[in-house]
């Protein structure tokens, strides 16, 4: 057949004319019986440690929902992409997630940066996206539902802790980027509020392997509890060169960050033996529904599953909290979901009762003041149901319906 | 005056630091003109050595002073006979390459042993200081640098070996018609560069962690420290660390870290202004 350039045009134009137009069929989902949902994690590359696990949490809570017959009779498949931590692939795979495989739910973009490259994708494509990593908080957006801590929830109980039984003077010792700055503002707060001092604010940037004079300093301030937002491989190098200069059993370390990375399996005993950390979960949680939950994990992922922190946790009660928003709602339509999640989604999990916050569109939840001996955490204090911080009613999106930058503390 | 050996002890550790980590370098890049973009990775490559024969079961000295020497000149070995011998003389290729193999070493430690962060804690315990406290191992992290940095020196000056070395790094057509194989003593020269960067990457092991990419963190501080230190090799180095390891270790003390290490680049760039050769060429006269 000769084809001739007019026609050839012509028929491409209509078959893309028709394959788009397919693409935009609203609710194509109505007729299929799966309903999709992305998982967007850094699943290679330096930050796969946080992206793995987390991946694996969202994994077992859609086998779980498959298990006990889907969603509104309805399989959920879980569409997974590798951020490569990489933060260009991220709005990219959003943007592929929303309109390729016309997904009703994304969840992942753990760091900071991931989130903010990926948020205003959906909020464009009207995707609701689950934001499953603790952070700085602040984040009160219409289309976004934090699902893990934001800032006060960690470090509000873990100060008040640390204040009442360690002492009254804190020496922060951080990373220099934004959140571990944003963190910092929360001691000032928290010293005020508790009558506590705040010795130093030293922030150090990513890539300083020696802590020589660091720990020096913190030596002439005679603090009663180092606060450590130090994050990445670098820093373990202060964990080494504090218990290396016998510190570790002078002075305690209380940290909001350690362990996400599960830094305690790599490090020896002997340097992080006493750390004191604040997450909503950690793995050796005795409750029924943890032993559940990890059964669940072994189910999936062996018995050699990585660990299961309060970071990657937000993987499962992500994808929980979503599909208790579905029931309630009767539907996976964006308004009806997010109508649904802030009326006050209430699910018990591994981590205890777990409610959503309908102005500040973040969570309600309980969060444990944990230490570690010989790589095994132990529960030091519960605090109980925490609600999110409102930024002096500023955090509202049924007033700001239009809010979408950061808002940060104020002392 | 205990805060003041404090300061002390920060102040030498740091410029033994920069002498550790830019030695290897000093002989690769102060003596043959190879830019090695790749020295950040022999570093790492020591520290895995380290970690991984420890976790084998040998000795950690054993692992530290021997095992990751040897494992960093056999790879340095393998890359300069594949990549770096046909590129000597051309300075900004070598540059290039080096900046590919550094990348492919990242890579295929990472595909190798993943992106988490291993280690091995550090030995000797701490010794106490009034009312502070420092690490043992630091201390003799400082002797072990001071011995290679004189034994470097004594290499160089005082063996045969030493004075064949510079005289085919400074006139390769001259060596030559001696009788000299400077094929081989390049080689050489470049293996027991490797090495060195090797062992200080397996000493600094215990008091940071081991990951692909941690070599970004030493081979900036490196360059600036050999580049500013300039001619004479050792003797260069050594002063050099000495004028920029005190200004950042004390201003990361009495300021902030950051301070410190903008404080370490704007003193380089201050030095190379004064003397566009480096620190050496006020005794060298400059060549």
């Amino acid at each position: 057949m000769k084809l001739s350039r007019r026609s050839f045009l012509g028929t491409s134009a209509a078959l893309s004319a028709a394959s788009i137009a397919g693409s935009f069929a609203g609710g194509a989902w109505a007729a299929s019986d799966t309903i999709a949902i992305a998982s967007l994690h850094d699943l290679s590359g330096p930050l796969d440690i946080y992206g793995v696990p987390s991946n694996l949490c969202m994994k077992v809570a859609v086998e779980e929902i498959n298990g006990a017959g889907g969603l509104l009779g309805k399989k959920v498949e879980l569409k997974v992409y590798d951020g490569q931590s990489d933060i260009n692939k991220y709005p990219q795979y959003a943007q592929k997630a929303a309109l390729n495989d016309r997904v009703v739910m994304v969840q992942g973009a753990l760091s900071g940066a991931a989130r903010e490259a990926t948020r205003p994708v959906l909020r464009k494509y009207k995707i609701p996206f689950v934001y499953g990593s603790f952070y700085e908080g602040g984040l009160c957006e219409k289309n976004t539902f934090c699902v893990n801590t934001g800032g006060n929830q960690q470090v509000v109980p873990l100060l008040e802790w640390s204040f009442k039984n360690l002492g009254k003077k804190l020496y922060y010792i951080a990373s220099d980027y934004n959140a571990p700055r944003n963190f910092g503002i929360w001691n000032h707060v928290m010293a005020k509020r508790e009558g506590g001092q705040v010795l130093a604010d030293d922030y150090y940037p990513l890539d300083v392997t020696d802590f020589t004079a660091a720990i020096a300093k913190i030596q002439a301030a005679k603090p009663d509890v180092v606060h450590s937002c130090l994050v990445g491989g670098p820093a373990m190098s202060f964990y080494r060169q504090w218990a290396a200069a016998g510190m570790l059993k002078r002075i305690p370390i209380i940290s909001i960050v350690f362990a996400a990375g599960n830094e305690h399996e790599v490090l020896a005993p002997e340097e992080t033996d006493g750390l004191i950390v604040a997450y909503n979960y950690f793995q050796e949680l005795d409750t029924p529904k943890n032993k559940e939950f990890l059964a669940k994990v072994e189910a999936v992922a062996g018995k050699n599953h990585p660990y299961i922190n309060g970071e990657v946790f937000g993987g499962y009660s992500g994808v929980m909290l979503w599909a208790e928003a579905v029931k309630r709602a009767g539907s996976f339509e964006r308004e009806a979901v997010l109508a649904a999640l802030e009326s006050g989604i209430r699910w018990e999990g591994p981590a205890g009762v777990m409610t959503t916050d309908g102005p500040t569109h973040n969570t309600t939840q309980d969060v444990h003041i944990i230490k570690v001996e010989n790589r095994v955490w132990s529960l030091i204090e519960k605090k109980e149901q925490i609600p999110p911080d409102t930024y002096g009613g500023k955090c509202n999106v049924f007033t700001n319906p239009n809010q979408t930058d950061f808002l940060m503390p104020q002392i | 005056m205990d805060s003041f050996v404090m300061l002390c002890f920060a102040v030498v550790n740091s410029i033994a630091l920069l002498a550790l980590i830019s030695l290897g370098l000093a002989v690769i890049f102060g003596m043959m003109r190879v830019i090695n973009f790749a020295h950040g990775e022999f570093i790492m490559l020591g520290g895995y050595a380290t970690v991984i024969a420890n976790h084998a079961g040998v000795n950690l000295w054993l692992s530290m002073l021997v095992v990751a020497p040897m494992v960093v000149a056999l790879i340095g070995a393998v890359a300069e006979r594949l990549i770096v011998r046909r590129l000597y003389g051309h300075l900004v290729t070598t540059m290039l390459a080096t900046w590919g193999l550094s990348l492919f070493l990242i890579g295929a430690v990472t595909a190798i042993f993943g992106n988490t962060t291993m280690g091995v804690s550090a030995p000797l315990g701490n010794i106490p200081i009034g009312a502070y406290s420092i690490g043992a191992y630091q201390l003799l992290l400082i002797g072990i640098t001071a011995l290679l940095v004189v034994g470097s020196l004594l290499a160089l000056h005082w063996t045969k070996y030493g004075l064949i070395a510079r005289a085919a790094m400074q006139n390769s057509e001259m060596s030559a018609t001696l009788g000299i194989n400077c094929d081989r003593v390049y080689a050489v020269t470049f293996i027991v560069g490797a090495a060195i960067s090797g062992l200080a990457g397996a000493l600094l092991a215990p008091i940071s962690g081991v990951l692909p990419h941690m070599g970004a963190a030493y081979v900036a501080r490196a360059f600036v420290t050999v580049i500013s230190g300039g001619g004479a090799l050792i003797a260069g180095l050594l002063s050099a660390a000495t004028i920029l390891g005190p200004v950042e270790a004390m201003l990361s003390y009495f300021a902030t870290p950051v301070v410190g290490q903008a404080s370490l680049l704007l003193l380089a760039v201050i030095i190379l202004r004064l003397f566009p050769t480096g620190v050496s060429s006020l005794w060298t006269g400059g060549r």
